[in-house]
């Protein structure tokens, strides 16, 4: 049964790109943070880092989008077998489904894709990457497991 | 139960351009300040004689410093339209040094690919590390670009196909 090693902290940042290392610095150091007893080999770190950056950015540009000033809200719970982070942000908030394939990458239309390459990231990255959209803003729930 | 830390918006307006400026051999173009780690540097690369396509003092190495994301890629984005307005043809990305890349510094990248392309121009990429290799494997960005090991390997690579189109 899984239990929980780190109770959830939540980081409240600006809409701005400036915070998004300290949200990356908050994760990995959580992460990490229960030493040997972390769940997370450093590579799954780097990945976790990796996919909270991927939604918390998309977070951004969403309130960006629509010009809400709300605070973004990043949790994070470390357990002894997995890692969740959520990205609470209240932006207008998108289907995950709805985001189009991207071209195969050798085709010339694949570069014009300089955006969007960051739910594929999350998809292929994390094992369980969730998109709940309502009226009131979107929570991306992102889980990395150990191995 | 549940803890919470907010901070207040003092990080904003820590960036200094001192501007981009092609022509110079070496430049810092945007400075760390406080705690946002992002640095680019410049410098021309030494003359390559038979470069493809290539003539004298055209071709520039953009080092990269620290996190390339959201924050650091419209300098990024602004370094590269400087270098082609100004003639660069070949521009090198090191991004030996960079501690951390996602989607939105990757676009940069493949941005500034587009766009050395529309000018005959061509953007090549030093990226040693597995971590950040890892990121242009995720999005199969591995088959756009190749990732040298080191500036060298890129002489090494021009030099090459010039002499593989002059036979």
């Amino acid at each position: 049964m899984t239990s929980e090693i780190i109770p959830a902290i939540e980081l409240a940042i600006p809409p701005h790109p400036e915070y998004l290392q300290l949200v990356r610095a908050l994760v990995g150091a959580a992460a990490n943070s229960s030493g040997a007893r972390s769940p997370l080999e450093p590579g799954q770190v780097a990945d976790l880092r990796l996919v909270v950056s991927e939604a918390a950015t998309n977070a951004v540009e969403a309130q960006g989008a629509v010009g809400a000033r709300d605070r973004i809200v990043v949790r994070c719970r470390v357990a002894d077998d997995h890692v969740l982070v959520e990205v609470i942000d209240h932006g207008p908030g998108f289907d995950l489904d709805a985001v189009p394939d991207l071209p195969d990458v050798e085709t010339p239309e694949r570069l014009r894709h300089e955006f969007g390459l960051g739910v594929a990231l999350m998809e292929r990255l994390a094992d369980e990457a969730d998109v709940e959209s309502g009226p009131d803003g979107t929570t991306v729930r992102l889980v990395i497991r150990s191995t | 139960m549940t803890g919470s830390i907010s901070i207040e918006g003092a990080l904003s307006d820590r960036w200094s351009s001192v501007g981009v400026e092609p022509g110079r051999t070496e430049s810092t173009i945007w400075r760390e300040r406080d705690q946002v780690k992002f640095d680019l540097h410049r410098r021309d690369l030494p003359p390559i004689d038979r470069a493809v396509g290539l003539t004298s003092g055209v071709g520039v190495v953009l080092t990269v410093l620290g996190d390339l994301d959201m924050a650091g890629a419209p300098t990024l984005r602004q370094a590269v339209v400087a270098e082609v307005t100004g003639g660069t043809r070949l521009l090198v990305l090191d991004l030996t040094a960079v501690d951390f890349l996602d989607s939105a510094g990757l676009g940069a990248v493949v941005g500034g690919l587009r766009r050395l392309r529309a000018h005959d121009g061509d953007l090549m990429v030093v990226c040693p590390e597995p971590r950040i290799r890892r990121v242009f494997e995720s999005c199969d960005l591995d088959r756009v670009f190749v990732l040298y090991p080191d500036v060298g390997s890129v002489i090494a690579a021009v030099i090459a196909a010039g002499e593989r189109a002059s036979v």
